[in-house]
């Protein structure tokens, strides 16, 4: 079998992974889709502790982003923007989604990762 | 219940070494799982992504215990060890969810191979695994033995020449299980 990776990331607040009860399941919809997630931290995180975590999340995501995986933020997290910012990366396109529905939506009008049409095949 | 620590690919299988992704994005057997039992899921941030790259080769333990591999862990093991401070203080029991095999986020069965290196050619079915943690977890561990903070671990087991889904999956439940025993 050959990686099966989609090169589709999405960055995602911490309650659309742990949605509270009747809110709307963030992860359950980018599992369908095929996208992978990137947590970002609780809210109730002391500041220090989400300062460190958003780091070590910028820095990998201008990783990915080097390699031309499509990227999307799904909510939003105090803190990141400053994040992207120091390791030179762009804030991708944002949801804040009331629905599964509206969420689904924003994931199907992404364009194709650009590392799709590099030479790698990840089906080889 | 309380909170699964998971390696980052099992939210996000594009962080895997070339030729290593199971699946699109979310590695379901182990995240439904913890959904299901009512268990919080926290991502820790993947060691060897941010160290070596998506074009990283895949490697064995000795080829990444260096001192600049272990000063990147332990880094990392600070970070993620705020957080699991923060998550024991409120009482809640926690679980480090690893990948068996792996050279940095194996929990009980890391890889190993004290000759590998060179240019790349391993054939499958070398015996590189071998009981043990990997590196981040390592560091991770001692970490939180310095804070005082226990927990338990399960792995996600692909690499495994005895992997299957069911087992997988029962280990995991499992070792959820323990903390109500």
């Amino acid at each position: 079998m050959g990686d099966e990776r989609s090169f589709r990331v999405a960055l995602v607040a911490d309650r659309y992974v742990n949605p509270a009860p009747g809110t709307v399941d963030g992860l359950a919809v980018l599992e369908a889709a095929g996208w992978g997630v990137m947590q970002l931290p609780d809210d109730a995180y002391p500041a220090e502790v989400a300062r460190l975590l958003l780091a070590e999340v910028a820095e990998q995501v201008e990783e990915f982003s080097r390699h031309g995986y499509l990227f999307i933020l799904v909510g939003e997290r105090a803190g990141l923007d400053e994040a992207l910012a120091r390791a030179g990366v762009a804030i991708p396109p944002r949801v804040v989604p009331a629905s599964a529905a509206e969420l689904s939506e924003f994931l199907a009008a992404q364009p194709d990762p650009p590392a799709l049409a590099a030479a790698w095949d990840p089906a080889g | 219940m309380g909170v699964a620590f998971v390696a980052h690919c099992l939210l996000n299988q594009n962080s895997k070494v070339r030729d290593g992704a199971h699946c699109a994005g979310v590695y379901s057997p182990i995240i439904d799982v913890l959904r299901a039992e009512g268990w919080r899921v926290e991502q820790m941030p993947c060691p060897e992504l941010a160290f070596a790259g998506l074009n990283r080769f895949w490697a064995v333990r000795e080829q990444y215990d260096t001192a600049a591999f272990r000063r990147h862990c332990r880094r990392l093991a600070a970070a993620v060890a705020g957080a699991i401070a923060a998550r024991a203080e409120q009482g809640e029991d926690i679980v480090l969810v690893g990948v068996e095999g792996s050279p940095s986020m194996g929990v009980t069965i890391t890889s190993s191979d004290p000759d590998r290196g060179g240019r790349p050619a391993w054939p499958d079915g070398t015996p590189e695994h071998t009981g043990g943690e990997g590196i981040f977890v390592e560091e991770l561990h001692a970490e939180l033995d310095r804070r005082g903070i226990t927990f338990r671990v399960a792995g996600e087991t692909h690499a495994l020449a005895t992997h299957d889904v069911a087992s997988e999956r029962a280990r995991l439940e499992s070792v959820l299980e323990e903390g109500h025993g």
